[in-house]
């Protein structure tokens, strides 16, 4: 599904946020991704999400070179993919239930289909009786668990998502992890990058850790 | 259509989130507008006034007192072969007079204590509609009767109304340039509208562009949001222009701009408008 081939990533002056990284996810897997600060996670998600291409090697995915697609291409990989972030990026202007909606609206999928989906993934992740509220109106984990059916309505094939659990406490992370296992359980690969071992550990996948840009350790 | 729906509710809310830099461009663009069609009025109520003095403009032919038949003759016979004008008709040096007297009842005694007329006889053509604007035949004419025997002078009202076409034509140029200039401002207000618009809403085209949405959905809304600037500066002219035009009617005989006129400076509205979106849109990737 995912194959890094001896990718670096620099930036201004030479510094390598990933340096010469190889790794492969197959379909179905459930990877972490840790580290410390600056180790090269996000950089890599950065990568998956193709904001950015690396300056050497290959990242492969579903078969394709992220490098080699068109915009257009890329807009066709990302509709195949789920993002979830630290900061939840919901927009606070519209409802629960128009965050989630936006994904299938902006992808043409036909208003009833786009309401009942919505529906469905939010009464999935316990959120169905606050569609109609605003995300500041929601606490930490419900927010994330707004990004989660943001994620998900689309069926996407990965989900990637980076530092999902950062701001909540260790009970409403392991929830969110709870439902990331759910996803995965149904055939979605699982892309999750956190600095929290205890979390990894309580969860029991297989982490990839990185350091300095370089995997260090394979668990 | 659902996208067009979607475009522009998004672009009318990020209008009333940003009303006041909003109202801003849209009263730009309706000054724009505002002078495009005053120029466009003024040039409709001139035109129409050029228009009717040229349908009566005439060449006017004055004769010496001292002109013979055959000479008479002959200018008639030039007139005739021309095939320039409608009608011909040849005033008498007493029916100059009555026609002095009519139009001047207040100079008809001094006129009538002549005992002769001071004023020439002369021939009055009225030229066929079709070569009014072929001025190069009408001088030559013009030019033919002056060197003849018996002719004293040629007035031809033709003459000043090119010129004054030419003046008129020189400020429409003018005003042109005026127009594109203020044009191009009201662009570029739009476009600094929506510019602020999308630094607004860069979490949403983030998440947009993350989702994969079409480049169409992601700039759709800033160019509506543009096409709605316009259009509204654009009704603003036009409202603006329809009291200028009630005011001005109280004192002059004035026709207001025509439908497709007003048609096209709606739609010039929000194509000004939906360049100004356009600017910004297409750096959303």
């Amino acid at each position: 599904m995912i194959e890094a081939h001896g990718i670096s990533k620099t930036y201004a002056r030479g510094v390598y946020a990933l340096r010469d990284l190889s790794l492969l996810v197959n379909k179905g897997d459930f990877v972490f991704l840790t580290g410390p600060s600056g180790a090269g996670k996000s950089t890599l998600l950065r990568l998956l999400l193709r904001r950015d291409v690396p300056s050497e090697g290959q990242l492969i995915v579903g078969g394709r070179n992220l490098a080699d697609l068109s915009p257009r291409q890329v807009q066709a990989y990302r509709r195949s993919l789920g993002f979830v972030f630290q900061d939840f990026k919901l927009l606070p202007t519209k409802t629960v239930l128009e965050n989630v909606a936006l994904v299938p609206r902006v992808l043409g999928m036909p208003f009833v289909q786009q309401q009942r989906r919505t529906f469905q993934v939010l009464k999935w992740v316990g959120l169905q009786h606050r569609m109609n509220a605003y995300p500041l109106e929601l606490s930490g984990g419900e927010q994330q668990r707004v990004a989660i059916a943001r994620a998900i309505v689309n069926d996407p094939v990965i989900i990637l998502a980076d530092e999902p659990t950062g701001n909540l406490d260790p009970d409403l992370s392991l929830e969110i992890m709870n439902l990331f296992r759910e996803v995965n359980a149904r055939g979605t690969t699982v892309l999750v990058a956190t600095h929290d071992r205890e979390l990894i550990r309580r969860v029991g996948r297989r982490a990839v850790t990185l350091n300095h840009g370089q995997i260090v350790e394979v668990a | 259509m659902r996208a067009l729906q979607y475009f522009f509710r998004e672009a009318l809310g990020s209008l009333w989130r940003a009303r006041g830099a909003a109202l801003l461009a849209i009263a730009t663009i309706g000054v724009g507008l505002f002078v495009l069609g005053f120029f466009l009025l003024v040039n409709t109520n001139v035109q129409r006034v050029v228009d009717r003095w040229s349908e009566s403009a005439e060449v006017s032919v004055f004769l010496e007192d001292a002109v013979t038949a055959e000479q008479l003759k002959s200018i008639d016979e030039l007139v005739a072969q021309s095939r320039l004008a409608a009608r011909r008709e040849y005033i008498s040096k007493q029916q100059a007079l009555e026609r002095f007297k009519a139009d001047f009842p207040d100079l008809a005694p001094a006129a009538a204590s002549t005992n002769r007329s001071p004023l020439p006889a002369s021939f009055e053509l009225q030229l066929r509609s079709d070569v009014r604007e072929a001025s190069g035949a009408v001088n030559a004419l013009v030019a033919s009767l002056s060197t003849m025997a018996g002719v004293a002078d040629v007035r031809y009202d033709r003459q000043w109304l090119e010129r004054l076409n030419a003046i008129i034509r020189g400020a429409r140029i003018a005003g042109a340039v005026v127009v594109a200039m203020l044009a191009f401002a009201a662009a570029m207000t739009v476009a600094n509208v929506v510019r602020l618009a999308a630094t607004a809403r860069r979490d949403e085209i983030e998440i947009m562009q993350l989702v994969g949405a079409p480049f169409a959905y992601v700039r759709g809304p800033f160019v509506a949001e543009g096409i709605l600037q316009g259009g509204a500066g654009a009704i603003l002219a036009i409202g603006a222009l329809a009291v200028l035009f009630q005011a001005g009617r109280l004192r002059f005989e004035l026709t207001f701009l025509s439908f497709p006129i007003l048609i096209v400076l709606l739609l010039g509205g929000m194509a000004v408008g939906c360049l100004g979106g356009y600017v910004v849109a297409r750096h959303v990737r």
